[in-house]
């Protein structure tokens, strides 16, 4: 069963364009000077329900916007989206009942209440009875170890405990596809690596669809098996991790292997290359960038 | 009220709601109200600050209309010089005790700073989201405001002549009536910020022409031919109307104003609809 199914999805801006100085500036007032930027052009691709899925790519490609498409708030001008079965253009409320969001650089907690208060709130938001927003802090509480600070303004919380209270502020209702945007941005190690844990746990009880996008790649490879690269609005691969390493061992074996050959040198049999994501990922945007 | 939740787990999900939960609409609007005023609550003391502000105004119209009113009992456009007064005191207070900065100047920076996207995505009406949470401003400072004008008109202009004490609870409905149609077309401008660069300066004319036409002066001032243009626009139901009636009540004039004002919050009610449907369409948000 799909979670999410996306089929040939566009999205343009227009967006204004200013020579620079005064003189550029009175003549944008009179003939203001538009251009247009695909932002999105012709993604398609679908996620199973409980797939744990990374969308990456470079400043710019197009992963928010994507993401803004998914979750209802941006409409797009070509092609279907379908998530949990729902047209977010057409049922964005509706769809928010499905679906969690978190936004490592954007708060959606009430910074001046408590986590708790918060947690009553959201759970309103998401029409839960009293009862079940209790039991529902109850068990995220004691999941994301909560209990020490769940009484504490949020505004003066540390940034590990809020994003902690972000994402349970997210899963207050269930949520059956949850879009992680840069979860773990600013924590510290130690930290990244609760939240990582918290995620794949969650993942595993409640079989909720992870839709990651992240410049980690510690987050990347801690928690998805599978990974789709845009670039400038276009997916460039969508493959497996565990493939895209043993591809690229593969390449750089033959690279080494032709190299040692041209210059003449034995080889070394036998001898593991050890290729880390970030420098798949890195040699993938740069090709990218070259063309 | 809808019970979407009492038929079946599939009428829920196309009704919008949580399936087995009893679906009542308003009771996310009253949990974001109770929520502002439990956050506003901890900054009581800083509307208080407000207070020399509004005391100065107050201030100053009295001895306007002091010097404006040389012989007792004289009337200026049909008002005594405590009903003039009052009726000021009374439009100040609905104006520094409503605040409608989450209206304008949140709505706009929402909508062109991106952060409309991170509160869209939830399940409730962005603009009810918005009018629930000015409420919740008000309810705390308009109370402390109207304490304010009745100990300053008390102690400094007298007891207002022919006050009905019974007619309160008709008057503070007209009162909210009015903050609520302000608020609703402060945000339908604010939302012209979809389309717009900046739709301060639209704010900024809607905001004088209340202030000047409404607040400091009432309509009768105002020369006879230009008075039922006046009473036509928002103005009457936002702050005139409600003010008159606290100065000089009766209950037809109440009637009147109600029917006026339901008039306007539901014209209102469908412009700022229609405008966000539209609006909502040409968001862009770029950058993350």
């Amino acid at each position: 069963m799909q979670a999410i199914t996306v089929e040939n999805l566009s999205k343009t801006f227009r967006v204004k364009r200013k020579e620079k100085g005064m003189r550029g500036s009175l003549k944008a007032i009179i003939h203001p000077r538009t251009e247009e930027i695909r932002a999105v052009n012709g993604v398609s691709f679908s996620v199973d329900k409980g797939e744990m899925l990374a969308f990456i790519g470079p400043n710019g490609a197009g992963k928010s916007t994507t993401i803004k498409m998914l979750t209802g708030i941006l409409y797009p001008d070509g092609g279907r989206v379908e998530v949990m079965g729902i047209d977010p253009t057409k049922k964005r409320r509706q769809l928010a009942y499905q679906i969690g969001t978190v936004f490592g650089q954007k708060e959606q907690l009430w910074t001046h209440l408590t986590p708790y208060d918060n947690f009553r709130f959201f759970g309103a938001i998401y029409d839960l009875s009293d009862r079940e927003t209790e039991k529902r802090i109850e068990e995220l509480s004691e999941r994301f170890t909560l209990r020490d600070f769940i009484d504490t303004p949020v505004r003066n919380l540390s940034l590990g405990q809020r994003i902690r209270c972000e994402i349970v502020a997210s899963l207050i209702h269930k949520p059956k596809v949850l879009f992680l945007d840069e979860p773990t941005i600013g924590l510290d190690p130690v930290v990244k690596e609760n939240v990582r844990a918290l995620i794949k746990q969650m993942n595993r009880e409640e079989h909720t669809t992870i839709f990651l996008t992240s410049h980690d790649v510690g987050d990347i490879e801690k928690l998805c098996r599978r990974i789709i690269i845009v670039n400038d609005g276009q997916i460039v691969l969508d493959d497996s991790v565990e493939q895209l390493k043993n591809h690229y061992q593969d390449k750089m074996a033959a690279d080494i292997h032709a190299c040692n050959n041209e210059h003449g040198k034995a080889e070394k049999n036998g001898e593991s290359l050890n290729v880390s994501l970030e420098e798949i990922l890195v040699d993938i945007y740069r090709s990218e960038e070259d063309g | 009220m809808g019970k979407c939740g009492d038929k079946s787990v599939s009428m829920n999900i196309k009704g919008g709601c949580r399936a087995g939960v009893r679906f009542r609409p308003w009771r996310k609007y009253a949990v974001i109200y109770r929520s502002v005023l439990m956050e506003n609550l901890q900054y009581a003391a800083n509307v208080a600050m407000g207070f020399f502000t509004y005391f100065v105004f107050i201030f100053i119209f009295i001895k306007l209309w002091g010097y404006m009113y040389r012989m007792p009992g004289e009337l200026i456009a049909g008002y005594t010089k405590e009903q003039m007064i009052w009726y000021v005191m009374m439009t100040e207070m609905m104006l520094f005790g409503s605040n409608a900065a989450s209206v304008a100047g949140e709505v706009a920076r929402d909508i062109r700073g991106g952060n409309i996207a991170y509160l869209m995505n939830k399940p409730y009406h962005y603009t009810l989201y918005i009018l629930s949470k000015y409420s919740g401003e008000w309810s705390i400072r308009l109370p402390m405001y109207a304490l304010l004008a009745v100990v300053i008109g008390t102690v400094m202009v007298g007891p207002l002549p022919c006050f009905r004490l019974t007619a309160v609870p008709a008057m503070a409905v007209c009162v909210v009536m009015g903050l609520t149609i302000h608020a609703v077309f402060k945000l339908c401008i604010s939302l012209f910020s979809f389309w717009i660069e900046d739709a301060r300066p639209f704010q900024w004319l809607y905001d004088k022409l209340i202030l000047v036409v409404g607040v400091m002066f009432p309509v009768e001032i105002f020369p006879r031919t230009l008075q039922p243009l006046l009473k036509m626009t928002p103005i009457y139901t936002v702050c005139y109307g409600p003010a008159k009636l606290i100065v000089d009540f009766s209950p037809e004039k109440c009637l009147e104003i109600l029917a006026a004002q339901i008039l306007y919050l539901t014209a209102g009610g469908v412009l700022m609809t229609l405008i966000y449907r539209r609006g909502v369409k040409k968001l862009y948000v770029n950058g993350g």
